[in-house]
């Protein structure tokens, strides 16, 4: 896909997805299943810009996510920090940390790359259970219970009154979008291109991979951390169960449907795959059996996710660089 | 406290006998078919579970429960492998997509144990019991069956793939996957057949480590990390030096956990594991490629 047919399919979804509480606002759940739809669909869209763009296998993305909750609550707690800007500053200590893990790790090939991502995922619960996560304030295996709501200029965001939040999350969802298209658009894009087509040529011609695999990583760090730290003020609470490898699996559901490298796919992949998922939910036990089995049969049935059966059906319209591998 | 630093040594020798069967089958899963098991901690929980049921039919040998669950694992490894990680291999980004379909595999797996044996630890009877004590400290018959057992079917192994045919092929796919398929060797054949000997491996894994540490449905992520941790830190493909990283990994993870409490293994672990690959980003023994 090129990027003005990518910018006009965000432009339609986002137009969709705005005008849904017309329709679903007068219910609380409805609008508490989109918030979590348009959070993931942030998650999802940043871990396809480093898996499917980048070609970095990271298994970190949940980390950074929790990172950023974590440290976005601990900063407005502790610091008495107004929340709309301890998001940023979660998003900065999510950036930073991105980049402490990224050093070592991107130097890295394949499969170690993956290791060391996820074992900064596996680390993170006994760090935040233990003794030094409850020095900083992490509140040991309990968790944080509670956060303070989010604020701007003194409107206050309540989780009772939904639709507000709503839209403030859709807004952080089309930015981060936007800044996803950007990147893809930019020469930084176009070096990834040249990396994945011929990574020995492109590093002749002076492309450096590992600064633009640096450079991509934090940035994706960043805007998880930061959704991250929404998601905390909106839930309220948090604690280290969102570690569990249920919700891992569920993002990476949502990457198998929209399709790797695909790029709006993984909005398209986290509304249907969340609302799936909550419509499964009185299923209890069998759900996660059944998400096991859907990510099996998807990666099997549906190589290329959902934009790629559209592309199959839709004539292909090939001007300029192709985007997809 | 010397008897504590014995005892403290030789547990890490027997963990880490386990650890270093356990991470010899997904090295080789690595070196021959460069596919990446994340359901490898479930099928480590399978082989506690087959055994769990060949005893639920009172059948109470444990020779005749390694002869009996062997064939089965292997089995289910090399379906598993046929239906699920061979159709993947033909597309371009089929790496990325064996880790996501061994991933859902997981998930799968683990909640399926969960809903049919229930979220309850299973215990396996121990397969001998007794102790000799020799001074102040005391070896269980039980430690000592294990570490014989581990070690005896890591040289098992090592005699199969240095000394038969088929193990001759293994290495051979390993090397030069299209240069074994012009002398005629089944490369499909053997990507299943190693999938599903490493399956029997942490399997027979599995059933020794329940007498000591019990089943659960999720206990098998634990072992994926450490013998994911140990096949990097020892060079993934590398067999000889899993083998010294596993018993590294074994010792390391018994001195912190009895000096500073269990909760800093995993931590320092990765601490161990980050400084090695930042200075030798191929792991002890491993190659790049």
């Amino acid at each position: 896909m090129d990027h003005k047919r990518i910018a006009i399919v965000l432009a339609v979804i986002w137009g969709v997805v705005a005008i849904l509480p017309v329709f679903f606002g007068s219910t609380n759940l409805y609008m508490h299943i989109l918030i979590m739809c348009l959070i993931w669909s942030v998650v999802a869209s940043c871990w396809d810009l480093i898996m499917g763009f980048a070609g970095i296998f990271s298994f970190g993305q949940v980390a950074f996510f929790v990172i950023g909750a974590y440290s976005s609550a601990i900063i407005s707690a502790k610091f008495g920090v107004p929340p709309i800007f301890a998001v940023f500053a979660a998003g900065v200590v999510a950036g930073g940390l991105g980049v402490l893990v990224g050093l070592p790790c991107l130097k890295l090939k394949g499969a170690y790359i993956a290791l060391v991502t996820f074992a900064v995922h596996m680390i993170l619960e006994p760090v935040l259970k233990g003794d030094i996560g409850r020095a900083i304030g992490t509140g040991g295996s309990r968790g944080i219970l509670t956060i303070e709501p989010m604020n701007i200029f003194g409107y206050t965001f309540l989780s009772s009154e939904p639709i507000p939040y709503f839209y403030l999350m859709l807004l952080v969802a089309i930015i981060c979008s936007a800044i996803i298209l950007i990147v893809i658009k930019s020469h930084w894009g176009t070096a990834f291109l040249a990396l994945k087509d011929s990574e020995d040529f492109a590093t002749c011609l002076g492309v450096s991979a590992f600064k633009y695999k640096l450079r991509v990583f934090a940035l994706t760090s960043f805007l998880t951390g930061l959704v991250g730290g929404f998601y905390a003020h909106y839930v309220g609470m948090l604690s280290t169960r969102m570690l569990g490898i249920d919700l891992f699996v569920t993002l990476m559901v949502i990457l198998v449907i929209g399709g790797v490298g695909k790029f709006p796919g993984a909005i398209i992949g986290a509304f249907i795959t969340i609302a799936l998922n909550e419509l499964l939910s009185p299923l209890g036990p069998y759900r996660p059996i059944i998400l096991g089995a859907l990510v099996v049969v998807l990666v099997l049935l549906l190589p290329d996710g959902i934009i790629g059966l559209i592309q199959k059906i839709l004539p292909k319209k090939n001007n300029g660089l192709p985007i997809e591998s | 406290m010397l008897v504590e630093i014995i005892d403290v040594i030789i547990s890490g020798m027997i963990n880490g006998s386990v650890y270093a069967l356990m991470a010899v089958g997904l090295t080789l899963i690595y070196g021959v078919s460069k596919a990446f098991n994340f359901a490898y901690g479930s099928f480590y929980s399978m082989g506690g579970y087959v055994a769990f049921m060949i005893f639920g039919a009172h059948i109470n040998n444990y020779i005749l429960v390694f002869c009996l669950a062997a064939p089965i694992l292997f089995l289910l490894g090399y379906l598993i492998e046929k239906a699920l990680v061979a159709p993947l291999r033909k597309r371009d980004d089929w790496e990325i997509k064996v880790m996501m379909i061994t991933l859902g595999l997981a998930l799968f797996l683990d909640n399926s144990y969960q809903v049919i044996f229930g979220a309850r630890m299973k215990s396996l009877p121990t397969i001998l019991e007794g102790s000799i004590e020799l001074g102040d400290f005391i070896l269980s018959y039980q430690d000592i069956i294990i570490f014989i057992f581990s070690i005896g079917g890591i040289l098992a192994f090592r005699w199969f793939l240095n000394n038969t045919r088929t193990g001759m092929s293994v290495r051979a796919v390993a090397q030069n996957p299209a240069g074994a398929q012009i002398v005629g060797i089944p490369k499909e054949f053997v990507f299943s057949a190693t999938f599903a000997i490493s399956t029997v491996m942490v399997g027979m894994g599995g059933i020794l480590l329940a007498q000591k540490y019990f089943v659960t449905p999720m206990g098998g992520w634990d072992i994926l990390v450490k013998s994911w941790v140990i096949t990097a830190f020892g060079g993934m493909g590398s067999i000889k030096g899993s083998l010294y990283a596993a018993f590294i990994v074994g010792m390391l993870e018994a001195f912190v956990g009895w000096h500073f409490g269990m909760n800093w293994t995993l931590i320092a672990l990765f601490a161990v594991l980050l400084t090695t690959l930042a200075i030798r980003p191929q792991g002890l023994m491993g190659k790049w490629g």
